[in-house]
This record gives structure tokens, C-alpha cells and sequence, in this order.
């Protein structure tokens, strides 16, 4: 009887799966009700976590509760410890959770809320949970390894040595567009820029607070900061109306990406517990906060979407990034739907915390369903703005014109009516000067989450939300640059450590400032590149970001379909195969349009090109000429770099597929590094 | 009430996970020390040494 109903059930979640996405795919004409994405997302990832999730894990990896996990067989109070699997899911997800799934959506709004809401339902159940929790689960069987250490060990020293400099050139790329997206959210902004710059002295006064003052508080410590970031919230307000201070905090985009590198070389080089680790402690509270607080204002506000289904920029003419719905959405929108970065998260700490294989389930598979949510919320806030808004903040000079006026005119041409004066009065609401051309996602974000957090609390609390989400948004943004600076340094003196014994030593100073400078230099290019791009650089550095991370999920998959068919699983290699077979045709596609597109707003080469011949004409001015060859040599050195990116990851699916059909024909053994089965001792009614 | 009361615990479970605080009362209990300042530091080196080497999610 219990069986009966338990069917019944779950036939009318999935019917009210396939009614709610049937709606969402279908409604066209009035805007829909964003009640009805949230529905087909939740119902959709109830029946893949129920079916899908608990098939893999059952027939797939046979979990086997009886077996000790590294967390109980290593056990020493610190990294390997066995842990409440709820708690190791809250800790798992906010590692997960980034900027990535809150800014790719928005970005993917141009081609209307539907692309993007059916990739991200369908890539976090098919795709990104199953990455999640194959990394998770293959690293939880081999004493919590990393995912560069499973592919050499599993694959070759060719494909270990390969991952780990698509993950050092990827992190470099992606510090770049973090901080690219920091920059035009706080350009020409004294209210944000005072709030931000505010967080730095508050961090380094919690560091000193948590090692001098209340050692090991970090909770008291972080709730400290917590007001404190609040108080300059409202500080900012006052900076921004001030005749003196206003100026002193209105940087250009160039000031302020020299800040943030600057920031990136001091933050990686100073002593972690100074600045690094407070920030990021207070960074992960509110971010998993402020996620909570959006959840419960979308379903408090049920907002109707105002963009539209699908718009006609699905032909590849969008103004905020060039390329066809084909493969674009895909690489925008990657953390949300399938991230590789995460099975360096899942590669990590947290196979080194699970108390039983069975918990892998809810952790892996069911924390990035929640990501997926994540998205779907970021998708919702793009979408409750008025068309015309969303393309005037998003769209940059160079495609819509440098004046209000011109913009005005070109995005109500597209059939998206906005004013000049209407944009300016939302400007003076929410406290900015201008809210025209702030590329990059997060200015469009935070007005679309002030819009439904000011309806669940006030109107006249605007400007406090925007600036708020646009704090959020940047504190975790540099948690993650200067983190990544300082992970990015340790790699290359991994790296350069076989070259010369000093440099690899993390204690030896002049290495250490040395490879900081490296890095940061790095990143520091492609940023000030992206600052100076007249098409507000995010339409480069976005998709270089998203094809470099999918292919870093390709590199996982790799990594786990061969562990599949090392297991005797080869008739369950589809599970992993499908969602590697559909990202190899997604980024290199995409990769190779960005590199070979003979259209000018999509290839590089073809963009180096028409800036070659308009060079050709002698018609510039010696500034402009100068201007234009720095411009070449950036789309060059751009698609050099998303060809590399290609290359290495065609280098370990080569090897990959060398193993495979080796193992397959028997002429390879199919020798498993998993450790040995040691059965548990664990309360089986505890954790 | 108790659904809540549990609710409200695992939450602060998670949040003494997330600021480390249950990681070093672990610290403690597995080398058999007590809380000062010094070993609070000692306890943060070590584990931040080892988490800002990893990279932090996207």
C-alpha cells in the first residue's frame, strides 16, 4: 500500500514536472509568472534526484554503506573527518556556489529566459550533478584525491600533467572576468566603490581581531564584520552625496582595475590569516544568506517575468556577447548547469569529510541541483526588469551608442522601448549616477534583486538593496581573486619548483613576490584588456571563461567515464558519456566560431581583421591607429588562448580514449586505484 | 516545536562547520589540548595553509 502511494506521488511530481515545463516552453505573448520556473525546476530536480541520482548511485557505483570512507579509515581531527552529511551539504555548497551560476544567467538573458532556464534544468540533472557526484564518489574511493591526481593515475602522467595547466591558465581567465565584472559594476560609482573599499580595512580588522583579540570566534567575528559591511553600506550613501568625498571614490574603469590588481599581488602575498580568511569567512555567510533571502523574496513577490521567451537576438546579434543560441547559451551559462571547477571542489575537502557512501548521493548530486536553483533565481532576476532596461545596463557603447539618446534610440528599435529619462530616474533611485552601459552582469543582477527585495520591503530601501547585492556580488568576487592569485602562485611554483629548488619553496620570498607578480600579471593583462575594449570586454572574456570551464568538465568527465569502464561499467558508460559527448560538441564548436567565425562581432580573427583593414585605410588618427593594434593583438592573442585551451583538452581525450578502447580489447588492464575495502566501524545510527 | 528545534540546531552545527569552530574543538580533543590563543593559531595555520591552496569555485 506505502509502495502504491509512493508511486502515485512521485507520477504527479513529474506530472506537474511536464505541466509546468510544458508552460514555461510553450507561453508566449503576457509574461508568465516566474512561480511557474520555479515549479518545473523543483519538480524536474525531485524526480532526477529520486530516479536518476539514486540509479546511479545503486547500480552505477553499488555505494556500499558497509565500506569505510578515507573520513573514518584516515581519520585525524582536521581534513579527514567523519561528518553530519546535512552539514557537509551546506559546506559543500557554499564551496560550490560562486559568481559564476548568479552572473551567466543574466548574461544569457539576451536570448530571452527560456534557453537558459531549460539548459540549466536540463544540464544540472543530466550533466553537472552527475559530474559532481562521479568526481565526488571516484575521489572518496582513492583517500579524497585530486582530480590532476585521478587523471594520472587513472589516465597517464600525459593527461595529469595536461589537467593542471588547464586549471592554471582556466584560473587565470577566470580571475580576469571576475574581476572585469567587479570593475563596470563599480565604475563611475562613489556609493559601491566606498562600500567595497570599506571591506578591506573591516577584514584586516577581524583578522587582527580573530588572532589577537578573540581567538577562535569566528562566528562572534563574523557577525562583527557582518554589521560593519552594513554600516558602510549606509556610509557609502553619505560618501556618494558628499561634494568632497563623492570625487575621491569615482574611479574610472582603468583606476579601478589598477586597484584590483594591486589588491590581487597584496592580498595573495599577505599572511592568509590577515585578510584573506576573514573576508572569507564573512564572504560564505553572506553569500549563503543573501541566496536564502532571494529564494524567500522570489517566492514571497511571485514576480511576473517581463522579458520575453525567447528575443531575436537567438541569431547570434546579441549587443552583450556575439554568437547564435547554439552553442553560446551553453558556455554562458556553465556553473548552474555543468561547471568543471566544481569537481575540484568535489576532488577536495569534502570526499575527505563523507561519513558513508551513501551520503555521496545528497551531497554531489543533490548540492548541484541547488546550484541549479541558484541560477534559476539569477535567471528570475534578469527577467522581472523591463527588456529596454536590462539591454541598456547590459549593452555596451560600442554596440548601441555612446549617449543615452543613441542607446535609447537603438534598443527601442530591437523593440524594447526605454527612455533616457526613465533611466535616469531608476539611476537616482537606487543612488548611481548612470545606470547605461555597466556591462558584465552584476549591476543588472543586483537591480533585478533590489527590485524584488524592494517590494517585499519598501520601494524606499532601493537604492540600500542594490548597493547591498552589489557589495555581495563583489565581496565574493575578490574572495575568489585574491584566493585564486595566491592558488594560481602555489601551481606555478609547483611548476617551476623542477626548474629551480628556490622557486618552488613557499617560504622563500623573492619566489614567492615573483610568482605573485607572474600571476597577477596574468589576469592583471586580460582585465585591463577587457577595461580598455570598446565593446566592454565581457562579450570576449565571458565566453573565454565559459568554453575554458566546460572543457575543464570535459577533462572530469574524461577522468570518470574512464574510472567506469575500469569498473566493469562500460554498459552504464552513457551516464557520463552523454553529458562529455554533448560539451565536447558544445565548446568546441563554440571555440572554434570564436576562433574562425568569419563574423566580425564573433570571431577573433575575423574581428583582428576588420580592425586591420580599417587600420589599412590611413583614415586614423596616430592615437587611434595605436589604439586599433593593441586591439588586434588582443583578438589574436585571445584566440591563441581559446585554441590552447582546445588543444589541451583534445590531448587528454586523446589519451582518454587511448585507455578506453585498450581496456575494451583486453591488450590494456583495467587496474582500479581505488583503495582497499576496509569495513566500517561507525555507529550505523549515528551521523 | 521539536522539527524546528532540530532545524535550528543542524543550522548551527552548519555555521560552527563553516567558521571552522567544530573543526577546532575536534583540534582540541584529538591532541588533548585545551583553547589559548597560541593553539587557536597554531590549529588556523595549519588548516588555512592547506585551504588556500585549492582553488575556490566559480
Amino acid at each position: 500500500m506505502k509502495r502504491t502511494i509512493g508511486w502515485l506521488v512521485w507520477a504527479a511530481v513529474s506530472a506537474v514536472a511536464a505541466v509546468a515545463l510544458g508552460a514555461v516552453a510553450l507561453h508566449r505573448g503576457e509574461g508568465i509568472n516566474s512561480m511557474w520556473l520555479v515549479l518545473a525546476a523543483a519538480c524536474t530536480f525531485a524526480v532526477g534526484y529520486r530516479f536518476y541520482g539514486k540509479f546511479i548511485a545503486a547500480r552505477v557505483m553499488a555505494l556500499d554503506d558497509r565500506r569505510a570512507t578515507p573520513a573514518e579509515r584516515l581519520r585525524d581531527g582536521m581534513d579527514f573527518e567523519p561528518t553530519n552529511k546535512w552539514i557537509l551539504f551546506g559546506q559543500h555548497f557554499a564551496a560550490i556556489a560562486g559568481p559564476g551560476p548568479l552572473v551567466g544567467p543574466v548574461l544569457a538573458a539576451q536570448f530571452g529566459y527560456l534557453p537558459g532556464t531549460l539548459w540549466i534544468i536540463a544540464g544540472a540533472v543530466l550533466g553537472g550533478a552527475v559530474q559532481d557526484f562521479t568526481i565526488l564518489f571516484a575521489s572518496m574511493r582513492r583517500d579524497g584525491k585530486s582530480l590532476g591526481e585521478m587523471a594520472r593515475e587513472e589516465i597517464g602522467r600525459l593527461g595529469g600533467f595536461t589537467a593542471m595547466v588547464t586549471v592554471l591558465l582556466i584560473l587565470i581567465i577566470l580571475q580576469a572576468t571576475v574581476a572585469l565584472v567587479v570593475v563596470n559594476a563599480l565604475k563611475g560609482s562613489p556609493w559601491g566603490t566606498f562600500t567595497v573599499a570599506a571591506t578591506m580595512p573591516i577584514a584586516l580588522f577581524m583578522g587582527l581581531y580573530l588572532r589577537h583579540m578573540r581567538p577562535g570566534k569566528v562566528l562572534e567575528c563574523s557577525l562583527i564584520g557582518f554589521a560593519l559591511v552594513v554600516a558602510a553600506i549606509f556610509g557609502g550613501q553619505a560618501v556618494s552625496q558628499s561634494a568632497a568625498l563623492a570625487p575621491v571614490f569615482t574611479l574610472t574603469g582603468t583606476g579601478l582595475a589598477v586597484a584590483i590588481i594591486l589588491y590581487g599581488f597584496v592580498g595573495s602575498t599577505l599572511p592568509v590569516w590577515l585578510l584573506l580568511a576573514p573576508r572569507g569567512y564573512l564572504s560564505t555567510f553572506v553569500k549563503l544568506g543573501v541566496i536564502l533571502l532571494l529564494a524567500v523574496g522570489i517566492l514571497a513577490v511571485r514576480p511576473g517575468l517581463q522579458l520575453p521567451a525567447l528575443t531575436r537576438f537567438t541569431d547570434g546579434t546579441g549587443p552583450i556577447f556575439g554568437g547564435k543560441v547554439f552553442p553560446f547559451c551553453f558556455i554562458t551559462i556553465a556553473c548552474g548547469a555543468i561547471s568543471g571547477f566544481h569537481s575540484l571542489i568535489s576532488s577536495g575537502t569534502t570526499p575527505k569529510m563523507i561519513a558513508r557512501e551513501s551520503h555521496a548521493l545528497p551531497i554531489g548530486y543533490g548540492s548541484m541541483l541547488l546550484e541549479g536553483f541558484v541560477a534559476l533565481m539569477a535567471m528570475i532576476a534578469a527577467s522581472v526588469m523591463e527588456p529596454g532596461v536590462y539591454f541598456a545596463v547590459n549593452s555596451p557603447a560600442g554596440v548601441v551608442g555612446a549617449t543615452p539618446a543613441a542607446a535609447v534610440a537603438t534598443i527601442s528599435s530591437w523593440g524594447f522601448p526605454v527612455t533616457a529619462a526613465g533611466m535616469a530616474s531608476l539611476a537616482r533611485t537606487v543612488g548611481e549616477r548612470t545606470l547605461f552601459f555597466r556591462t558584465g552582469g552584476a549591476p543588472s543582477l543586483a537591480l533585478g534583486m533590489a527590485h524584488i527585495f524592494a517590494r517585499a520591503g519598501g520601494r524606499a530601501l532601493l537604492g540600500f538593496w542594490y548597493h547591498f547585492a552589489i557589495m555581495f556580488e563583489a565581496l565574493f568576487i575578490l574572495t575568489l581573486i585574491d584566493a585564486g592569485t595566491r592558488v594560481g602562485r602555489f601551481m606555478l611554483q609547483d611548476m617551476l619548483g623542477h626548474v629551480s629548488k628556490p622557486l618552488g619553496r613557499t617560504n622563500w620570498m623573492p619566489g614567492v613576490i615573483g610568482t605573485s607578480a607572474a600571476i597577477v600579471a596574468a589576469w592583471g593583462y586580460f582585465l585591463y584588456q577587457g577595461v580598455r575594449d570598446p565593446l566592454g570586454g565581457i562579450n570576449t572574456l565571458w565566453p573565454l571563461f565559459g568554453i575554458s570551464n566546460q572543457l575543464l568538465a570535459a577533462v572530469a568527465l574524461s577522468v570518470a567515464t574512464t574510472i567506469l569502464i575500469k569498473m566493469h561499467r562500460a554498459r552504464y558508460v552513457w551516464i557520463t558519456g552523454i553529458p562529455l559527448a554533448w560539451l565536447l560538441v558544445v565548446t568546441f564548436t563554440a571555440g572554434w566560431q570564436k576562433i574562425f567565425s568569419p563574423l566580425a562581432h564573433v570571431g577573433l580573427l575575423a574581428q583582428a581583421g576588420e580592425l586591420g583593414a580599417r587600420l589599412q585605410t590611413g583614415a586614423l588618427s596616430a592615437a587611434q591607429a595605436a589604439e586599433t593594434r593593441r586591439l588586434i593583438f588582443n583578438a589574436r592573442l585571445d584566440a591563441v588562448v581559446c585554441g590552447v585551451f582546445l588543444v589541451l583538452v583534445a590531448t587528454i581525450l586523446i589519451d582518454s580514449i587511448r585507455v578506453w578502447t585498450g581496456i575494451l580489447r583486453g591488450t590494456r588492464p583495467a587496474r582500479l586505484n581505488e583503495a582497499p575495502f576496509v569495513e566500517t566501524q561507525l555507529d550505523p545510527e549515528g551521523l | 516545536m521539536k522539527p524546528l528545534k532540530k532545524l535550528g540546531a543542524l543550522v548551527w552545527a552548519l555555521l560552527r562547520e563553516l567558521a571552522d569552530e567544530s573543526a577546532y574543538r575536534r583540534h582540541l580533543a584529538a591532541h588533548g589540548r585545551s583553547h589559548s590563543a597560541a593553539e587557536w593559531r597554531r590549529f588556523s595555520d595549519e588548516r588555512l595553509r592547506a585551504r588556500y591552496t585549492r582553488p575556490k569555485c566559480c
